[in-house]
């Protein structure tokens, strides 16, 4: 078996006296859907903007390739790798297809391919009739679409979803399984934190609580018949 | 002395007849100030960000001490030049007083503080998310920073022109690092108070009409910007 990407080990994260977060050990695996739940405040937030590399956590030892480093000397690679996506998006002040294009537009692509991609993903989420809107006017679940689109077209090998459906209408949210379904199949490694425990254990491969900073393996509510068990591409 | 309506009817004249002395005059006080904002607005937006962005010892102070440094005076500003231009001063042997890079140098010292206190109000009001959004999708910081100031333009253009209104009226510091040369350092702002000072009212009425409708520009300017943060928001 591959080892993980990247395997967290001693994850600890504290605000003033309260120790949020005392992670022995998180994995991040290539075609690997995890389910993070857990209360309001448990801390899921935090732990998934620290495997992005947007917070610093008061200590943490990241394992890449089976070499040990402190979070810090990792930050940079796995801020390459991931792809971290808010809870509550936030929308650039621009046109929808402008969001979506932003991160394509930092790497030196032609800009007509560019844009062909992002034609194709707006087309795909359903997005394309709002792609001239200014983003901020969006509402709340199509502002969420939006994010996704804008994260997943940049192809990342660690794709880290907050609530990803949390305002999203039925046809959206089966949609968003299907991608999560897919992108997963094709090998990339998917966090979800999400209360909606109905809808995501169906894909997850994992779940696990975060309960009192601690992460514990969930069983799957539903598991996922084995006929249906994908092969993994690997990357 | 003339009556104020036979001055501020040559004032009118003066303008419309595009007098060469005074739309000489104009043009020094508007190329000064210009040169002097676009030579600071990058350092200045720079330091803003720094001290919105990053967390380090002593930063607190400095937003103060920007803060503080507003309320300097314009004369203070020009003396602080003056001296160090000036044959004896540690700058002299570059003969820099009495030119326009004087003038340059002292706007660009008064626009800075400006700059930096409302280009930080202005940055720290971005949200964090906008950060964390270019960095999670592949922002070099130098792209991100470029990220949160588009986030923030218009209160960044306010901060601009906030600038921009103070240094184009401000006389003390012209006055002293430029010394009123005709066709070369006198500016707007120092012909007014040269020519009041002879008893010419016309040109000064003139001049100073100039500066109000500048002034509202640049105020209808801000209120516009600050209607789109608002709209924003
Ligand atoms: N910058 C901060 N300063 C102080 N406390 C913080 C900070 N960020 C998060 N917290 C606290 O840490 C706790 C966990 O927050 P987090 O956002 O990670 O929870 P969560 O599990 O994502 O919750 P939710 O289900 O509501 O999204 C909360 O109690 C929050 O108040
Ligand atoms: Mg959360």
């Amino acid at each position: 078996m591959k080892p993980p990407l990247f395997l967290f080990r001693h994850v600890t994260k504290r605000f003033g006296d309260r120790v949020l977060l005392n992670i022995d050990e998180f994995a991040v695996s290539e075609g690997v859907c995890t389910l993070i739940s857990g209360d309001n405040g448990a801390g899921k937030t935090t732990l998934l903007k620290i495997v992005a590399g947007l917070i610093k956590p008061d200590s943490a030892k990241v394992r890449i390739n089976d070499i040990d480093m402190s979070w810090a000397k990792a930050r940079a690679r796995i801020q390459r790798n991931v792809v971290y996506l808010h809870q509550d998006p936030y929308m650039l002040d621009t046109s929808v297809e402008r969001n979506v294009a932003y991160g394509l537009r930092l790497h030196k692509e032609p800009r007509a391919r560019i844009y062909e991609k992002v034609a194709d993903a707006l087309r795909w989420a359903r997005l394309d009739h709002l792609a001239h809107r200014n983003a901020r006017s969006l509402s709340g679940g199509e502002k969420q679409r939006v994010a996704l689109t804008r994260a997943r077209i940049v192809n990342p090998s660690v794709l880290a979803l907050d609530e990803p459906t949390t305002n999203m209408d039925q046809q959206s949210r089966i949609s968003t399984y299907q991608l999560i379904d897919e992108l997963r199949n094709e090998g990339m490694a998917i966090l979800v934190a999400s209360h909606d425990q109905t809808g995501l254990t169906p894909i997850a491969d994992h779940h696990t609580q975060l309960i009192s900073g601690k992460l514990i393996e969930a069983e799957l509510a539903f598991k996922r018949s084995r006929g249906t068990k994908i092969t993994r591409l690997p990357r | 002395m003339e009556s104020l309506t036979d001055a501020s009817l040559k004032a009118l004249s003066l303008l419309v007849s595009g007098d060469a002395e005074l739309w000489a005059i104009i043009s020094i006080s508007f190329g000064v100030s210009l040169q002097a904002i676009l030579y600071t607005v990058p350092a200045a937006l720079l330091t803003a960000y720094a001290l919105a962005h990053f967390e380090f010892p002593g930063r607190r102070t400095l937003v103060s001490l920007f803060h503080t440094l507003l309320a300097v005076p314009a004369v203070v500003v020009g003396l602080t030049l003056y001296l160090t231009l000036s044959r004896s001063g540690p700058l002299g042997d570059l003969k820099l007083l009495f030119t326009q890079t004087a003038m340059v140098l002292g706007q660009m010292a008064l626009s800075f503080p400006i700059l930096v206190a409302m280009g930080h109000s202005a940055l720290q009001s971005a949200d964090r998310r906008v950060w964390e959004t270019a960095h999670t999708l592949g922002a070099t910081p130098l792209r991100a920073m470029f990220t949160v100031m588009h986030e923030v333009r218009y209160g960044l253009f306010a901060a601009v022109i906030a600038a921009f209104g103070r240094i184009i009226a401000e006389v003390g510091c012209s006055m002293m690092v430029g010394g009123n040369i005709l066709n070369y350092t006198r500016n707007i702002t120092t012909a007014i108070a040269l020519e009041t000072s002879k008893g010419q009212f016309a040109q000064g009425i003139a001049l100073g009409i100039v500066l109000l409708v500048l002034a509202l520009v640049l105020n209808y300017s801000l209120s516009t910007l600050r209607h789109r943060l608002a709209m924003q928001a």
